[in-house]
């Protein structure tokens, strides 16, 4: 037995020890794991597979091919109902990760009162949105508070939800409004992380708000930034009962997204092949954009 | 290590237990388990607004049919109306679907194929005895796809408080309705209201219009849609003239608010045809609600839909024919009877006396259902509304002139029919 044996034993065992933990710690996963494969990785995948087919309610599905995929391409609602998703997801990523940083910002520090701030901000995460929806049709209606708010400031006061120009610019306040609180925790939590001595260096240092904000505070948020990045892109891609308690896709179209076409067409037409399809297309758009914020976002780690 | 692996062994057991027990049943259904009974299953919606009275009526036929038909058990389960389609497609894909459901024509093309005929079941003097237009609402390529039990019409409803004030005379005619609009509109009431949500059905909104100028929505053989027709763009001209003369409600060209925010709920509107008296009661009061005759442009024509029993068992099966028998005895003309006065809708049937003797407003109603279409069933027919209801809103907004936006929605509707 040489001195340096004696390291290396240790080194296995605590291998060993390392594998039974993780063998463990799949034991307690596997449940959950065995009930996301079933609910969610099956039925997903079974919905690729219907993407090329005719499938419908109550008949035996035909294979296609790619015969769905060539209607898509075709299909001007497609291309339309793409285009205000994209729009819709423009708009609200930037304002909601703003709107997020913004207010964490806010309630970052202990004051009295913060907790309560905290949690009122919160609320709308864990607000219906199909309430919230019902409310804000209300509020965004001719006679509600926003159209007279709009008056006062000398623009017209009509629905926004009946002008095609303001209607995406409407679902976004109401989008922003029920998730911008949930980017606000995550920021929170982060910005706990960050060492309060290295602003109170900068502060000695002469550096302002905002240089302190962009040379200490946003680096640190970065990692957090690109998970809600992600996080709000998916969801805005997928904007649904927004769409459906308020506008129904309308005015004529100006506010039909791609789920809410997948949706039509699935349980309202029973083209659940095309139905399938659509999301088949829509999976592939979610990911190359989240690929791609991982580079341009996450490129430093 | 070797407790372990037991230990893992188990829990993959317990997990295929669980995961079968998620999977599908199809053995299990049709079968009664004991014996001879023949067990079927009726999906029902609260047709009865009240529940308990609503389970009441059907415990009760279930009883009078079981005491005759020993060897048939009979389950009604009452679901509600929001998001049928889903939890009967679902049921179908998942081989769980009801041997009969309740359908209405809007529903019937979409579930044609997994329909069993129903004539064979009924006999002949019932099916002589229907109302004809009832009959036709529910039928596909000749065949009866579900057994009617009810029928509803939305009339011309006016609300009299609104013409007192205004002092006019009631509207009979497109014509008339227009030149009451800015008389009502002065004295601060929209002359009617249009419901143009591009998820809201045409049935009720723009397709009587259409038929009343004499178009409607497909060729009569079929093949081809027919309303970008002089008699769409007068019906879809009529309802840009009301929009643009703010003599209905803006916000329901666009957005579905809660009822009782709309003008229609509070009064301030002379007539609809797209609210039946029942909606407008509570808010309007007995008193105000005056049923009048369809409007008439060419022909006086309204929506009314059809409540239908269909049966989803394969023709053949054990369970189609008790499902058949179950649907041939609560579709009779006295049962039906029964259960239209019970839910205030009218039989299918053409009977020889009212219902409503003494409810001179559901009797008025009654003497017009021979004036009332579902329209006819087609495969494509919820598809087109889904492209002729964002280019009707894109009239109404001023985006597009009527006569371009039925061409636009016909054009798209051309893919449909490749």
């Amino acid at each position: 037995m040489t001195p340096s044996d004696e390291p290396s034993r240790a080194r296995t065992a605590q291998r060993v020890l390392a594998r039974r933990e993780a063998r463990i710690g799949l034991l307690f996963v596997l449940p959950a794991f065995i009930v996301f494969l079933a609910f969610r990785f099956g039925p997903a995948i079974a919905s690729m597979a219907l993407a090329f087919t005719d499938y419908t309610i109550g008949a035996t599905p035909n294979w296609l091919g790619l015969e769905n995929f060539r209607r898509m391409l075709d299909d001007p609602v497609f291309w339309s109902a793409l285009k205000v998703t994209v729009m819709f997801t423009v708009m609200t990523v930037p304002v909601s990760l703003a709107m997020s940083v913004g207010m964490a910002l806010l309630v970052r520090r202990a004051f009295r009162g913060v907790g309560l701030f905290r949690s009122i901000f919160f609320l709308p995460v864990v607000t219906s949105l199909v309430l919230a929806a019902t409310v804000f049709t209300w509020i965004f209606s001719s006679n509600g508070p926003w159209s007279s708010l709009m008056g006062r400031l000398g623009l017209p006061e009509e629905t926004w939800l009946g002008n095609p120009n303001l209607v995406l610019p409407a679902l976004v306040v109401v989008a922003v409004w029920s998730r911008f609180g949930y980017g606000m925790l995550i920021l929170l939590a982060r910005l706990q992380d960050v060492p309060r001595e290295l602003e109170e260096a900068a502060l000695t240092d002469g550096a302002n708000a905002w240089q302190r904000f962009r040379y200490i505070v946003f680096p640190q948020l970065r990692p957090a930034l690109f998970f809600l990045a992600v996080i709000e892109t998916t969801a805005s891609f997928q904007v649904f009962d927004l769409v459906y308690v308020m506008t129904g896709g309308g005015p004529a179209r100006a506010s039909y997204t791609l789920v809410y076409e997948l949706y039509e067409q699935g349980f309202r037409y029973f083209n659940l092949g095309y139905a399938s399809a659509i999301g088949v297309a829509l999976f592939v758009m979610t990911l190359v954009v989240a690929l791609i914020q991982r580079w341009v976002i996450g490129r430093d780690r | 290590m070797r407790r372990r692996t037991t230990r893992l062994g188990a829990l993959t057991v317990v997990s295929g237990l669980l995961l079968a027990a998620c999977g599908g049943d199809d053995a299990a259904t049709g079968d009664g388990g004991s014996g001879d009974t023949q067990e079927i299953t009726m999906w029902m919606y609260p047709v009865i607004f009240d529940e308990a009275d609503h389970s009441a009526f059907w415990d009760e036929q279930v009883a009078a049919f079981e005491a005759d038909n020993p060897d048939i058990a009979v389950k009604v389960e009452i679901y509600p109306w929001a998001n049928r389609d889903e939890a009967l497609g679902t049921a179908l894909a998942g081989g769980t679907a009801p041997d009969v459901v309740y359908l209405i024509p809007d529903q019937i093309p979409q579930y044609a194929h997994t329909l069993a005929p129903v004539d064979e079941y009924l006999d002949d003097t019932a099916l002589a005895a229907y109302r004809p237009n009832a009959v036709e609402s529910v039928s596909m390529d000749g065949q009866l796809l579900g057994a009617p039990i009810l029928m509803s019409i939305n009339p011309l409803v006016c609300n009299k408080a609104a013409f007192d004030d205004v002092g006019a005379d009631y509207p009979e005619s497109w014509d008339d309705l227009l030149a009451l609009a800015p008389s009502f509109k002065d004295a601060g009431y929209d002359v009617t209201n249009y419901w143009g949500s591009v998820d809201a059905t045409l049935n009720t909104s723009f397709y009587p219009l259409l038929w009343q100028a004499g178009g409607d929505v497909f060729t009569d053989d079929g093949s081809a849609v027919a309303f970008n027709s002089p008699a769409g763009v007068a019906a879809l001209s009529l309802l840009v003239e009301l929009a643009d003369g703010g003599y209905v409600e803006r916000d329901l060209l666009t957005t579905i608010p809660a009822f009782e925010q709309t003008n229609t709920a509070k009064g301030q509107i002379g007539c609809t045809w797209q609210q039946v008296p029942a909606d407008l009661e509570p808010f309007w009061g007995e008193e105000n609600i005056v049923v009048l005759p369809p409007l008439r442009q060419r022909e006086s024509i309204a929506y009314g839909t059809v409540g239908a029993l269909s049966i989803m068992a394969d023709p053949g099966d054990a369970a189609a024919d008790a499902a058949g028998r179950w649907v041939s005895y609560v579709s009779s003309e006295a049962v039906t009877s029964e259960y239209v006065v019970a839910s205030g809708y009218f039989s299918p049937y053409a009977l020889d006396d009212s219902l409503y003797a003494d409810d001179t407003r559901y009797a008025e109603m009654e003497t017009h259902l021979d004036a009332a279409t579902a329209g006819t069933p087609h495969e494509h027919a919820r598809q087109v509304m889904g492209l002729l209801a964002p280019e009707i809103q894109a009239a109404l907004t001023g985006q597009k002139t009527p006569e371009a936006a039925l061409a636009d929605a016909e054009n798209a509707a051309a893919n449909l029919f490749d």
